[in-house]
Formats: structure tokens, sequence, C-alpha cells
């Protein structure tokens, strides 16, 4: 065991020696986020450029998971609040130098506004379905109405959405690992690749999954570009920030990181992906499997690592 | 397969094994559900002693290795399928999936007093001559020989 004396006028316990105050709500919340973020940013894309009709598992179908994401990552950090029932003072103030406000006034606009967009397509996935109320029918007709102008709205959120889970992080300056300015754009292009892998999961049309799977291999080569520019970036740093790279190049994160996020998350399935671009079979859950269980693992990974790291030695 | 034993004992310097793994799973587990109990416990206590982690052991990681690599050769000599219950003709899939089970905890308890199993203690230590290994190798078929009548219903 390493012992450590600190001596601090300061009993935070949950904060020294190291920061131990977020667990899984945290990272499932992150995972959810960028993945909600991702499919939402698709689905208005493949709209705004006319190809409905093409994609309708990515414009319609697949929209119906992000609610149901953001509505469990939301309770999950819910659950994880001390004060559970002061979480509306979030709405009291807007702060545009705080991620967290930019995030709790994202998801106030786009957690409504993705119930609306399936609200507009629920006759045409159900054809059976009735609304029940005419204020409803009219409102319906209104959205359909302005759904371009919803697809532009929904399409900037979905960015601001999937990129402020890694701003969050990277807003602690007293956290060597996540205080680098990478960390937004990676948990970008990783929650749209989380987004993309579960629209081609549902969908059954070819063609579609091929137009996914080449987005994919994009987002899945640029998300290896900015891990290795991440940890580039802490051998050039201070003392504190070849520390946090420790942690990973032989550290406690070292397997859960390489083995698990890297090559069984990102290398492995963007093979797969590649080979069945090439004509060969692959059970057509696997890449989707692989990239959403790395996209989860490397949240646990980035919010347990991060918490480790510190300034204090 | 005799080569690739040999070869990973030239570059590791230890045999290659599967059963292992498993049982390093196994202990992982019970020290995520109980770690009392799984401190205490004679045989799973010796994995985690002074802060020595379950899974900090390269075979677990050769297993996935080779679960991976199988479905990648799978794929690149087209031999992919839907998952299926491979049985005889004359056989339950509930009946085949049961003696299975039966089969391979019978296994699963064999390795661990024979210390090692068909790659680990058998092909591995029959490829360094060791008599153990061979010894195991003897018995293995000797007593599948013998059982195989018995079961002869599963698969004709």
């Amino acid at each position: 065991m390493k012992e450590e004396l600190i001596v601090s006028g300061k009993h935070l316990p949950d904060i020294y020696p190291v920061l131990h105050l977020w667990h899984w709500e945290i990272s499932l919340y992150l995972f959810l986020g960028g993945l909600a973020g991702g499919i939402l940013f698709f689905a208005a894309y493949f709209y705004i450029t006319g190809k409905e009709k093409e994609m309708p598992t990515t414009v319609k179908w697949a929209t119906i998971i992000a609610p149901l994401a953001l509505a469990i990552g939301l309770s999950s950090l819910l659950y994880d609040l001390h004060h559970k029932l002061y979480f509306w003072r979030l709405f009291t103030t807007v702060r545009f130098t705080s991620p967290m406000s930019w995030g709790a006034w994202t998801l106030m606009i786009i957690f409504p506004l993705s119930l609306i967009w399936i609200g507009t397509y629920m006759k045409e996935m159900f054809p059976n379905w009735n609304w029940k109320f005419k204020f409803l029918n009219d409102f319906e007709a209104l959205a359909i109405k302005y759904r371009l102008s919803i697809a532009w709205l929904m399409m900037a959120l979905s960015i601001i959405l999937a990129v402020y889970t890694g701003i969050l992080l990277s807003a602690f300056n007293a956290r060597p690992l996540w205080n680098t300015s990478i960390l937004g754009p990676l948990f970008l292009v990783s929650g749209f690749s989380t987004g993309l892998a579960a629209i081609m999961w549902l969908s059954n049309d070819e063609h579609e999954r091929k137009v996914l799977s080449r987005i994919d291999i994009f987002f899945i080569l640029t998300e290896l570009f900015l891990i290795v520019h991440l940890f580039m970036g802490f051998m050039a740093g201070t003392a504190v920030k070849l520390e946090a790279f420790h942690l990973f190049m032989g550290g406690a994160f070292t397997i859960s990181f390489w083995v698990f996020v890297v090559l069984l998350g990102l290398v492995f399935p963007v093979t797969l992906e590649i080979l069945e671009l090439k004509g060969f079979h692959i059970p057509k859950w696997v890449p989707p499997l692989l990239i959403l269980f790395g996209g989860l693992m490397f949240r646990f990974v980035m919010v347990d690592a991060g918490q480790i790291t510190r300034f204090l030695y | 397969m005799g080569v690739v034993l040999l070869v990973t004992i030239f570059i590791s310097g230890r045999e290659l094994g599967i059963s292992g793994a498993v049982r390093d799973s196994v202990v992982a587990t019970a020290n995520v559900i109980s770690p009392v109990a799984a401190k205490e416990s004679t045989y799973y206590g010796k994995f985690l002693k002074n802060g020595h982690h379950p899974m900090d052991n390269w075979l677990d990681y050769e297993v996935l290795g080779v679960i991976l690599g199988g479905l990648l050769s799978g794929i690149l000599f087209k031999r992919i399928r839907k998952p299926f219950v491979e049985r005889g003709p004359n056989v339950s899939k509930g009946r085949r999936l049961t003696a299975a089970v039966i089969g391979g905890i019978l296994f699963g308890f064999g390795t661990r007093l024979g210390r090692g199993c068909t790659s680990g203690a058998a092909l591995s230590g029959a490829s360094t001559f060791a008599f153990g290994g061979v010894l195991v190798m003897v018995i293995l078929f000797a007593s599948a020989f013998a059982f195989a009548y018995f079961f002869r219903k599963l698969w004709i």
C-alpha cells in the first residue's frame, strides 16, 4: 500500500487525496448523452440533405432511442445528486462560461425537440396511430410544416450536446487528464460513432447500413487520431500530465483502455466494417455491439482515471 | 498446433493455456460478489494475495484474442453462420445443451485437479516432453474412448 501524509486545513475526504465523487452514473450519462447526440445529428442531417426516403431508420426509427437514452441518462444524473430536489436551480441562471449551464439548457431544448421529431413521424411509422385530441393533431401539422427548421435546430444542438459531454470534463483545471481541449472533439466523434452504431444495428436496409458504415469508419479513424494526439499532448506536458500518461502506459488503466477501448471498441470493429465494405459477410450486430461497448468503456475509463490524476504531488 | 505451442513457450517463457483464464474469471467474479469470502477461500484466496488482481494474467487476454481471431478467420474464409447448436440427429437441443453444460463443469473441475486442460497440460506439456503432460494426454484419450460408448446417442 502506498501511504501518503497530507496536511491540510480542509477536511474533504471525497476530494483529498484523490477525487472520488463521480461513479457509474456520470459515465453512463456521458455515454447516453453522446449516443443521443449522434442519433439526432444524423437524423437531422439526412433529413436536411433530402435523404429521408433513402435512410428511413436513421431519420425515423432510430430517433426513438434518443429521448429514451436521455431519460435514462438524466435519471442517473439525478440519482447521483446529493440534493435531488434542487436540480431546478440549474435553470435559474444562464452562464456562458459554464459547460454545465450549456448542457442543462441544451438538454432542456433538445429533449422535447426529439419527442416532437418522433411525433411528426408517428403516423408514418405506425399507420394506425391516433393522437386522440384535436390540439395534438393541429400541433403535429404545425411541426411537420416546420420540420426543416426543427432539423436545423436539432442538428446544431446535437453537436453541442455531444461536445459538451467532453468539455464538461475538460473544464476541470485541477484534473490533468481531463484538462485538455482535445476531450471535447474526442467525445464528439466518439458519441457520433456510437450513435451511428446504434442506427446500423437497427437498420435492415443494406444500402442504408453501407452509407452509415462509411461515415462511421471516418469517425472511428478520427477518434483514433485524436487519441494519439491526446497522449502526445500528455507526453509533451508537465510532470502532472506525464503522471496521467503513465496511468495508461503501464499503469492501472493500461489494459482497460488499450485492450477494451482501443482494440476491442475501435480497431477491431473498424476492421470488420472495412471488410464488410469489401464484400465479406459480417454478422450485422457484431461491429455495433463492439462500438457501443467501447464507447461505454471509454467513458468509464476517462471518468475513473481522471479523478485519480491531480496537481497535488 | 505443436509449432504454435513451442513458439509460445519460446516467446513468452510459459505454456499456452485456456482453463487458467476461466479460473481467473471465476475468481474475479467471486471477488466482486463477495470479496471477504473469496479472500478467505483456500483456493480463490491464492489468487488474491498481496492485492494481486486475478485478471492480471496474459492468459485472459490470450483467450480474448482466440475468440476475436476465430471470428476474424471465420469472416475472412467465409465460414460465418448464424448461431446454431451442433448436435446428433437423434438428440434434442435441450438435451445436447444440458449434456454440454454438465460435461463442461466436469471438465473444468478436472482441469483444476490436473493443473491444466488439453492445451495447457496435455499439448503444451507433451511438447516439452514433460512426463505429466504425456500422462495427461494418454489418460485423456483413453478415458474418452472408454466413455464414448455411453454417450454415443448425443452424436449418432
